[in-house]
């Protein structure tokens, strides 16, 4: 019957938004009841190494919320080419446009809202499907009312949206919250966004919002001055339904500045509207052409996948735990525990595109079988880049792709470089003073000159579609030799020893030592 | 099909304009009184139907309230709508009466803009009152004078008022910045059809024909009835009554392109109400005679329609008759209407 849509990142948009959101998206499934209804979320640039925002908190999401919600994830570098021209991080038109366009062509209605929504049908007994089902084609609002941030925060249990919808029930009459603010037409009402029901057809036939708005607000205000253009009439569905909002000002928001928030011209976008149409983005709205990942919370999670690619190369521990030292005289020791590593190693890549192709430059052979294992267990379909200067590995692997260092440079999505020892063996201790054996010597500075090429040319040797800088993950780089052989060239976090893996983009550093290491890095000094 | 909204029984809508400010003031009893009022000179008026259901859902009478707004929808609901093929706002449904006075207020008070102007325009155009709706999109046109969409509707009013030669005027500017604008194609061809361009008219319509996507079906079937393209049309209405089975005018305008290409006929299944168009399709079915179908014909529209398919019925046996019905039409009939410009083309296979 309808299709929600939503937008968002995985950020921290206003305050306690990981509860807002949760109590937002369980509500809403709490009153869908067609079988294809569907919650669209689009996850709009979240970094590349972060899950999505619902599968950040899905653990807080009801069983329900999880089996209608489609995640359609824009990736940043899917969002480069408008990075220059707006100071936000998340846009609302690009977000429901990508979503109308994949939305399910079966449902008659699109209703757009905001992850902080909860709407409450006034006869207990329907569902928002029934009413939706039952109403003539149109364009239908209904006023926002406010909950205060104490409320929700402090009564509302996330996973119970039967009982918050009883509750709103009650604190709506107890503490005086229905208030109907009035608007100019078109508007209506006030914060109008928070419950825009229009026909899918419609929405399609005025080519859906416009997306020359980037600048923030009043997206939702241009949609119904269009729409009413469209339609002719807004409808009310204040007898069917009340909206109420998790007011979320407590801390302002990103996209909250006060007076001198940044916004999008309300003459050009609100009161001089012409047309219900934006005929310029007629055929590009919603961005048909670009493949958008769709991630599910009910399957094919990305924990089932995390587990499923160890499983093909680790076996469970026989030991209740082993041991590993950070002291300093063994700064020079690159022995570490593989089946300890290689999670961590996953944990980096997991969120990353399936199609995503890898370059792997390392010294150990187990690593590059055990990880690429892993990768086909992910379910990644992208290919392991083997360069051939790197000896010794394995070259009949699935998925692994041997050939000259430089040729691969400009097919690579990601790179891993692993500073291990060739030498090592599976049953010797780790981190015991271990000496380098002159093969592993010379197979390391291989790896560190690859290394220095990679990341000080990286800008220029991007694969030709791509807009964004490529990420790096240094496995065995931690309170070793190779950290601030790493670290010089990569912005990476401070990680604890244990996890053996540092990862970041090609630092941007513009003083003379970062001038320096790029030209000793490009030339491989 | 209605080209404009035709119920103006005097005093209604002042009734219910005086409603809304007492609303607005906060005269909850002096409101109910007007939109009563309103109702008693208007039964049908939903706006003021709805306006009086969101009073008495704030004064807690809720289940009186419940009853009225799906009342008001009921009445929009069965209000007539216009062709698909015909401009956006030609094809939506409802008086505006609430429209027209909330959009006053807002051009009151958002001065200079665009928007208030042409909504209230719209508003005022699709209720049958062009004179107002065209002193309204001038006024849009004097804040930005270069927006050939507002020019677009000016050609709107002008061709509403009678003076197509102006609109096709306005129209030829619009489409030499919009060569692909259907809407505007569309509205030319109406404006050409009724000075008697006949080629010209088909012509637009013809590139708007090719302009529609497929899944348009309703609207690519509607312009190909206007040029008398009735094997287009017959495709097109059975793919649009696939779509929307309980949509008489397309089960007639199917029946109607069938019998005009002879196509072998349906059953034809006339709907228990017998509201309009039913009588057209019982007239089909040799269930009704002319003065049946004249007699229902309440309205200029209806009666428009009525003739056309007198003429249709008429034509297979006496072509005279069928002339005669269709002349009828062309003296009376709004240029806007399918029927108008089927039956102009019509004549012209005839011959003179």
């Amino acid at each position: 019957m309808f299709s929600v849509i939503l937008y968002g990142r995985n950020d921290s948009h206003g305050y306690n938004l990981h509860k807002r959101a949760a109590i937002s998206f369980n509500a809403l499934a709490e009153v869908m009841s067609d079988p294809d209804d569907e919650i669209l979320f689009v996850d709009y640039n979240t970094p590349d190494d972060h899950p999505t925002f619902p599968e950040a908190i899905h653990d807080t999401l009801t069983d329900k919320a999880k089996q209608v919600m489609r995640i359609l994830r824009v990736r940043p570098d899917q969002h480069a080419h408008l990075r220059p021209k707006t100071h936000l991080v998340a846009l609302e038109a690009q977000s429901r446009n990508v979503a109308l366009r994949r939305s399910n062509p079966r449902n008659r209605w699109i209703l757009y809202t905001n992850t902080d929504m909860l709407l409450v049908p006034r006869n207990e007994q329907e569902s928002l499907s029934d009413i939706l089902g039952g109403l003539a084609d149109g364009f239908y609002q209904v006023p926002r009312f406010e909950i205060p941030e104490m409320l929700w925060e402090a009564a509302f249990d996330r996973r119970d949206p039967a009982g918050n919808l009883a509750k709103l029930r009650d604190w709506a009459v107890r503490f005086h919250l229905n208030q109907v603010v009035h608007n100019y037409m078109p508007m209506k009402y006030d914060a109008l966004g928070d419950f825009q029901a229009a026909l899918r057809e419609d929405m399609f036939a005025i080519h859906g919002f416009d997306e020359s708005m980037i600048l923030g607000w009043h997206c939702d205000s241009n949609l119904a001055a269009r729409l009413a253009l469209y339609r002719g009439r807004v409808d009310t569905l204040i007898d069917k339904v009340f909206g109420y909002h998790c007011d979320h000002t407590r801390v302002a928001a990103a996209n909250n500045k006060g007076r001198a928030t940044r916004m999008n011209d309300q003459d050009k976008f609100i009161w001089n509207v012409v047309s219900p149409y934006v005929p310029a983005q007629a055929e590009a709205w919603g961005w048909p052409e670009v493949e958008i990942e769709e991630l599910r919370l009910d399957r094919d999670t990305a924990y089932q996948r995390f587990t499923a690619g160890l499983a093909k190369t680790i076996q469970p521990a026989t030991v209740p735990f082993i041991t590993t030292s950070l002291e300093w005289q063994l700064y020079e020791d690159l022995t570490y525990d593989l089946a300890h590593t290689l999670p961590f190693v996953c944990d980096q890549v997991v969120t990353f595109p399936r199609s995503t192709a890898i370059m792997i430059v390392a010294s150990r052979a187990d690593f590059v079988s055990g990880f690429a294992e892993a990768w086909k267990g992910m379910g990644f379909t992208g290919p392991l880049l083997v360069p051939l200067e790197c000896e010794g590995l394995p070259s009949d692997l699935e998925g692994v792709e041997r050939a000259p260092f430089a040729q691969q440079l400009a097919k690579a999505d990601m790179f891993i470089f692993e500073f291990g020892l060739a030498t090592q063996t599976v049953s010797e201790p780790v981190r015991a003073g271990r000496a380098m054996a002159p093969i592993d010597k010379k197979r390391l500075k291989v790896i560190e000159r690859l290394f220095k090429r990679a990341v000080a040319t990286e800008a220029e040797t991007r694969p030709p579609a791509r807009r964004v800088a490529r990420r790096f993950i240094g496995v065995n780089v931690i309170y070793n030799k190779f950290w601030t052989v790493f670290t010089d060239y990569v912005g990476a976090n401070i990680n604890p020893f244990c996890s053996q893996v540092l990862a970041g983009l090609p630092r941007e550093d513009d003083s003379m030592k970062g001038k320096v290491l790029r030209f000793r890095g490009r030339h491989a000094l | 099909m209605s080209a404009v909204a035709e119920l103006k029984p005097a005093g209604a809508e002042q009734h219910y304009r005086d409603g809304l400010l007492k609303m607005r003031s906060g005269d909850v009893d002096g409101a109910l009184k007007e939109f009563d009022k309103a109702l008693a000179r208007l039964p049908g008026l939903a706006d003021a139907v709805v306006a009086r259901a969101e009073l008495l859902d704030g004064l807690g009478q809720v289940e009186a309230a419940r009853a009225e707004y799906e009342r008001a929808r009921r009445l929009w609901s069965e209000m007539p709508v216009g062709a698909p093929d015909r401009r956006y706002l030609f094809r939506r449904r409802g008086h505006f009466a609430f429209e027209i006075e909330a959009y006053d207020l807002v051009r009151s008070n958002v001065r200079n803009k665009v928007l208030p102007q042409l909504a209230h325009g719209n508003a005022l155009l699709v209720r049958g009152k062009a004179k107002e709706a065209l002193d309204s999109y001038e006024r849009a046109l004097r804040v930005k004078p270069d927006r050939p969409e507002l020019l677009a509707l000016k050609g709107e009013a002008l061709s509403a008022l009678g003076r197509f030669e102006e609109a096709i005027q306005a129209f030829d500017t619009v489409l030499s910045a919009f060569p692909a604008d259907g809407e505007t194609l569309n509205a030319r061809g109406i404006a050409r059809m009724a000075l008697g361009k006949l080629a010209e008219a088909n012509g637009d319509w013809r590139r708007q024909l090719d302009l529609l996507p497929q899944a348009q079906s309703a609207a690519r079937a509607c312009v190909a009835m206007r040029q008398g393209n009735y094997e287009a049309a017959f495709h097109s209405f059975g793919l649009s009554l696939a779509k929307e089975p309980a949509n008489v005018y397309w089960l007639l305008y199917r029946l109607t392109a069938g019998r005009l290409t002879g196509a072998p006929p349906d059953p034809i299944a006339i709907p228990a109400d017998r509201q309009w168009p039913a009588p057209l399709l019982a007239f089909h079915a040799g269930q009704a005679t002319e003065d049946d179908v004249l007699a229902q014909a309440d309205t200029p529209c209806r009666r428009t329609e009525a003739l056309f398919q007198l003429g249709v019925v008429a034509l297979a046996g006496n072509p005279a008759t069928a002339r005669r019905h269709w002349e009828k039409l062309v003296e009376s009939g709004a240029p806007a209407l399918i029927e108008y410009a089927a039956a102009r083309n019509e004549l012209a296979r005839l011959g003179s």
